[in-house]
């Protein structure tokens, strides 16, 4: 399935001032991911995960090295560039799921289509296609307050797949899901994974989303310290 | 997009939006209010003045200076032909204006002694009050206010004394017949009334008056000799300069409640942007650009302004239709404060007002959502995820 890097990095340094000096949050990293990767940053606290998917989610800015996603130099781009780039062609999902209060499952999930301009009608399709994607058809017209934690992750990978992204960046995912959730919402990420070929990066240092990682890159104090391919992983879709 | 999305986030905050609308919306309501007021006090003086006093516009004898009182005793001529023809036809009243001095229970006090034609119905005077008093050497019609003064009641008689054409002084006794209840200060406050013919024979001015005050929508006369032709808009221009006075008091109470709005809504759109911090995070992980989410939170302020202008209608409409149907009583007599204004006040909305407060509402809600707005383009999306306060 990988073929195409979606992702290059070389030699990306990222430092936060801290004080009056600098705290190194990655060195020297060099990392390249092809097309439908089911890939995992793994490490303890600190080092440099999130940083890292921040980055390549073009949140955050290198403060040395070059960074291409799906062959766009983020180095050389502007604010609004790499925010089109999110709009279209990437998916986030994120620990507190982050979705707005007010809004429904439709209307959160049909929030990235509304900004890339679908018309009213493909829309409707498309978010009740990403809802039964994950199981919610029942849920739709429910606000977040009103779902169990697993909905509320259920809702936001629905979000993050619903225009159907190449890259799907997913900040610890399942850390605030119990095992059977986890388990739930990590079959629904290999499956769209393997139906959709897009390529999805996990910021985690949870074992059951190890389990189903075709990939995974070690992170310590900031470096790539073991990068390792998993033929067949433990648990599938 | 921006629109259906700040509308959802709008409808979807349910109490925080209904609580800024409701804020919003009472200080619409108050400026809309009180510069109803200030429109209806400035047009009921106008239409008083007109109604007792003005009628169309007036003649006045070219040495007249309603002013000064010293100029009374050469303003008086017969009137040019022309307009005595007003008079005849009756489109017209002349008035013998002279000083006088009185002594109502002993005490002396300066007084206008004007001459009025008793069966005048051009202005609004309880004027036919003084005919049918062939028994009494001088009637007098005085308003509220002079009787108030001067303790006098119907049926009081008291001591006139005046400077006739010959420069020599002369006294008579005046009874008044009747104490006329009138808002218009100007004609009652210092002023007694007696009959023209009365007056004029008193002051040996036979056929001759100081001005004449002609009825609504009358040309004027193009042959009036050196007399001088006042309008309307000559004859209320103290009265409005007296309320324009009053304006920069007005208009400071305008400013602090609009103030006080604008700081609502500036601590409820902060605030707001504080708490949701996260939410645009989110929105520019999912792609929004900075631009388009300042644009997001000033539309939203935008739009609060318009539900708030829907509210002040729904909520305080029927408040502001019962105050402009039925007025507001006042508590006091502020006509011995040299002011006409009406005892019960009634409020005048006009399209121009509504239109205006409208706009300088929305304008002042669409600034105050902007600037903290703004602060967010200066955000980290990282920071923002992470609910990061704004520095």
């Amino acid at each position: 399935m990988e073929n195409t890097a979606v992702i290059t990095i070389n030699a990306l340094i990222k430092r936060f001032p801290v004080g009056g000096d600098f705290f190194t949050a990655l060195k020297d990293v060099d990392l390249t991911l092809g097309t439908g990767e089911f890939t995992g940053l793994v490490g303890p606290s600190g080092s440099g995960k999130t940083t890292l998917l921040n980055i390549i989610g073009g949140l955050d800015s290198p403060s040395e090295g070059q960074v291409s996603v799906l062959g766009q130099s983020l180095n050389d781009t502007s604010h609004k560039e790499r925010a089109l780039l999110r709009r279209k062609h990437m998916g986030f999902i994120f620990q507190s799921y982050n979705l707005l209060p007010v809004y429904t499952v439709f209307e959160n999930v049909e929030l990235p289509l509304i900004l890339n301009k679908i018309d009213s009608e493909e829309r409707d399709k498309r978010v009740a296609q990403a809802i039964d994607w994950v199981g919610l058809s029942d849920k739709r017209d429910s606000r977040p307050a009103m779902l169990s934690g697993g909905e509320c992750q259920r809702t936001a990978i629905a979000r993050a797949i619903v225009h159907q992204p190449e890259l799907v960046l997913a900040d610890e995912p399942t850390a605030n899901l119990d095992a059977e959730n986890s388990h739930h919402i990590m079959k629904i990420l290999v499956q769209l994974n393997e139906e959709l070929s897009t390529s999805f990066i996990f910021a985690t240092h949870d074992e059951k989303i190890m389990a189903y990682l075709r990939r995974i890159i070690h992170l310590d104090d900031g470096q790539i310290i073991k990068d390792e391919k998993i033929e067949n992983p433990e648990a599938s879709a | 997009m921006l629109f259906k999305i700040a509308l959802k986030n709008l409808l979807g905050a349910r109490l925080r939006t209904f609580l800024n609308v409701l804020v919003t919306a009472f200080s619409f309501f108050l400026i809309l209010f009180m510069s109803a007021m200030y429109n209806g006090m400035l047009q009921h003086a106008k239409q008083v003045t007109m109604d007792t006093e003005i009628a169309g516009g007036a003649y006045w004898h070219p040495e007249y200076d309603p002013l000064d009182p010293m100029t009374f005793e050469d303003a008086h001529s017969a009137p040019p032909t022309a307009v005595q023809a007003l008079v005849d036809e009756k489109k017209a009243f002349p008035v013998l204006v002279s000083q006088a001095s009185i002594y109502p229970g002993g005490r002396i006090m300066p007084a206008i002694m004007k001459g009025i034609l008793p069966g005048q119905n051009i202005v609004n005077m309880p004027t036919d009050a003084l005919s049918r008093h062939e028994d009494i050497a001088i009637p007098v019609l005085i308003g509220k206010g002079m009787a108030s003064d001067t303790k006098l009641e119907v049926g009081d008689a008291f001591t006139i004394r005046w400077l006739d054409a010959d420069r020599t002084y002369d006294a008579d006794e005046g009874t008044v017949v009747h104490i006329m209840d009138t808002e218009n200060f100007k004609l009652d406050m210092g002023h007694i009334w007696i009959p023209l013919n009365k007056a004029q024979t008193m002051l040996a001015m036979e056929g001759e008056a100081t001005y004449v005050t002609y009825e609504k929508g009358l040309p004027t006369v193009q042959d009036k000799g050196d007399w001088l032709s006042r309008d309307i808009n000559y004859l209320v221009q103290d009265m409005e300069a007296i309320i324009e006075a009053d304006k920069p008091g007005a208009q400071v109470m305008y400013m602090i409640i609009l103030a006080l709005a604008a700081m609502g809504i500036f601590n409820a759109q902060v605030l707001s942007i504080f708490r949701r911090g996260r939410e645009i995070g989110t929105l520019m992980a999912i792609g929004m650009t900075r631009p388009r989410v300042v644009g997001l939170f000033t539309l939203e302020g935008g739009l609060n302004a318009v539900l708030s202008a829907a509210a002040t209608f729904i909520f305080f409409g029927p408040i502001l239709w019962y105050f402009g149907a039925y007025g507001i009583p006042l508590p006091m007599d502020y006509s011995e404060m040299g002011m006409i204004v009406a005892k019960r006040l009634i409020p005048v909305y006009t399209i121009g007002l509504v239109a205006s407060t409208t706009i300088l509402v929305s304008i002042t809600v669409l600034i105050v959502s902007y600037i903290p707005s703004r602060r967010i383009a200066r955000m980290k999306p990282t920071d923002a995820l992470r609910g990061k306060a704004l520095a």
